[in-house]
């Protein structure tokens, strides 16, 4: 089955547009204090959860925006949580 | 299925209120784990906890194939001691595993993927793994039903040849193992579901199961595409790993025409002739982590498509059964085994990607050793879950350009 994806933009498009841009781990960690466990578990680390997790998707053959979905990895289909899609403009490109 | 019939393996056991060694998953590392455990280091009081039935993940989903044509030192000893292993276990468990080793063919389509063919062929003649670099034009005469012409979307630059890789009959290796270890004393416990681990004092001390708790001080996980999952959920370990579907397919049986394992990069494809005379092609992976094991009409078309252009004469040939299985990816596409670590007693065996078939065999003996000694042999130690915070990645993908989940 195939995946579609809501863009805040574009609207409920094919999977295939978009770049999976990771789990979201909240903010990058502040470089004071930074340890390599952190910095590590910022980078690397997933949860890899079989259920609903908010993600990050780069529009990459649409209008290029940056923004968080839930989806559930069990079933490839995205679900309404209140709070979503906060439209995060993109930076310059690739970065995430 | 579980409840009137035997096992093939032998007698139904009940499950135990104690065990020296749980191991969580019923694949072909946890079978070649318990195997080597009892065989060669005399620990038989192992319980194997599946939530399915043996085989039922990735050991009965990957398309078979073995090599030991990888690119670092650190991998090559590791599948070269898996590959020589096929033949000794063969006799040892009295299984015939149906090792054809025709050989495999890794299609470049660059001169850059030529280059880039040479440093791993250096490498597999370092390690003595027979590897050669040879031209399209000898391609051609190995796999005549190459198109090695130029108006193809990637035409072929030449290939390398790796002849001791083949194919291995994956359910054989299963079947076999799980006889072998049961015969020595290990019990599989199918259609149990592991739902805990117990700890006390940064220790080990019990596992929660579907059917009741177990005592033990020493437990593996090794249970493919889910064992990330397990372990966040158990033990709060956050891993490097990324889970996703991947697909894979056979034709109708054709007469005999692919007598070696051929893949290309470029086409993202590689296929193989069963004994039965099918066609074994894949292997799309989702480019985005999920659990679904479902196919894509995406990925029929694509394998059509690369199939038709870079061996012809299967135009019009019928895909007959096509299947989807999970592979946890790690960033440098090389697995994370560890042990005593994070908690004592407690031992991960995960992040094969699609390698996870052909290691199996060395990995459960280095494993079993891991764990019977309690000490991590040097095979194994640079595969340690600390190399990603020492930024020690291994150069098995070539460089991290974009850091995606399917690399």
């Amino acid at each position: 089955m195939a995946l579609t994806i809501t863009c805040p933009i574009c609207g409920k498009r094919n999977g295939y547009e978009f770049r999976f841009g990771g789990e979201e781990k909240g903010p990058r960690p502040d470089e004071k204090d930074l340890t390599p466990e952190k910095w590590c578990d910022y980078v690397h680390m997933n949860k890899c959860v079989a259920g609903v997790q908010e993600e990050w998707w780069f529009h990459k053959d649409g209008c290029g925006s940056w923004f968080k979905i839930h989806r559930d990895t069990t079933t490839n289909l995205e679900k309404e949580v209140k709070d979503e899609n906060k439209v995060q403009k993109a930076k310059s490109g690739g970065q995430k | 299925m579980f409840l009137k019939s035997k096992p093939m393996w032998g007698k139904k056991t009940k499950l135990k209120s104690s065990y020296d060694v749980v191991i969580i998953g019923g694949g072909l590392h946890s079978l070649a784990t318990a195997y080597y455990l009892a065989k060669e280091h005399g620990i038989t009081d192992i319980a194997i906890i599946e939530k399915n039935y043996i085989g039922f993940g990735g050991a009965g989903r990957n398309t078979a194939i073995v090599r030991a044509n990888q690119r670092t030192q650190y991998n090559v000893p590791l599948y070269k001691e898996a590959l020589d292993l096929w033949p000794v276990l063969t006799k040892d468990l009295d299984y015939n595993l149906m090792f054809n080793n025709c050989g495999n063919l890794n299609l470049m389509h660059s001169e850059a993927a030529m280059k880039a063919a040479r440093m791993t062929i250096a490498t597999a003649q370092f390690h003595g793994v027979e590897s050669h670099l040879i031209d399209a034009k000898e391609a051609k005469e190995l796999v005549p039903a190459l198109n090695i012409s130029e108006d193809i979307t990637f035409p072929i630059h030449g290939a390398m040849f790796h002849p001791p890789g083949g194919v291995v009959r994956h359910d054989a290796v299963v079947w076999g193992l799980a006889r072998g270890a049961a015969k020595k004393g290990v019990e599989i416990h199918q259609q149990t579901e592991a739902l805990d681990i117990g700890t006390q004092n940064g220790r080990v001390t019990s596992v929660t199961t579907s059917r009741g708790t177990i005592n033990t001080k020493q437990v593996l996980i090794s249970a493919g595409g889910y064992s990330a999952a397990l372990i966040y959920d158990m033990l709060g370990i956050k891993l490097p790993i990324s889970v996703l579907t991947i697909q894979a397919m056979v034709t109708q049986p054709l007469k005999p025409v692919l007598d070696h394992v051929v893949s290309s990069g470029a086409y993202h494809c590689y296929a193989n002739q069963t004994l039965k005379g099918e066609i074994a092609t894949g292997a799309h992976m989702d480019p985005w982590p999920n659990y679904t094991t479902l196919n894509t009409a995406h990925y029929i078309k694509h394998q059509a498509e690369a199939l038709s252009e870079f061996l012809p004469c299967l135009r019009g040939v019928r895909f007959m059964r096509i299947w989807g299985g999970l592979a946890d990816m790690t960033p440098d596409m090389a697995p994370i085994m560890d042990g005593n670590e994070q908690v004592e007693g407690f031992f991960m065996d995960c992040g094969w990607g699609y390698f996870g078939f052909k290691s199996c065999s060395a990995v459960g003996k280095y494993m079993a050793e891991f764990m019977a000694k309690d000490q991590c042999p040097d095979m194994l130690k640079p595969f340690a879950l600390n190399r990603y915070q020492e930024h020690k990645l291994m150069g098995e993908t070539a460089a991290l350009v974009n850091y995606s989940p399917d690399n």
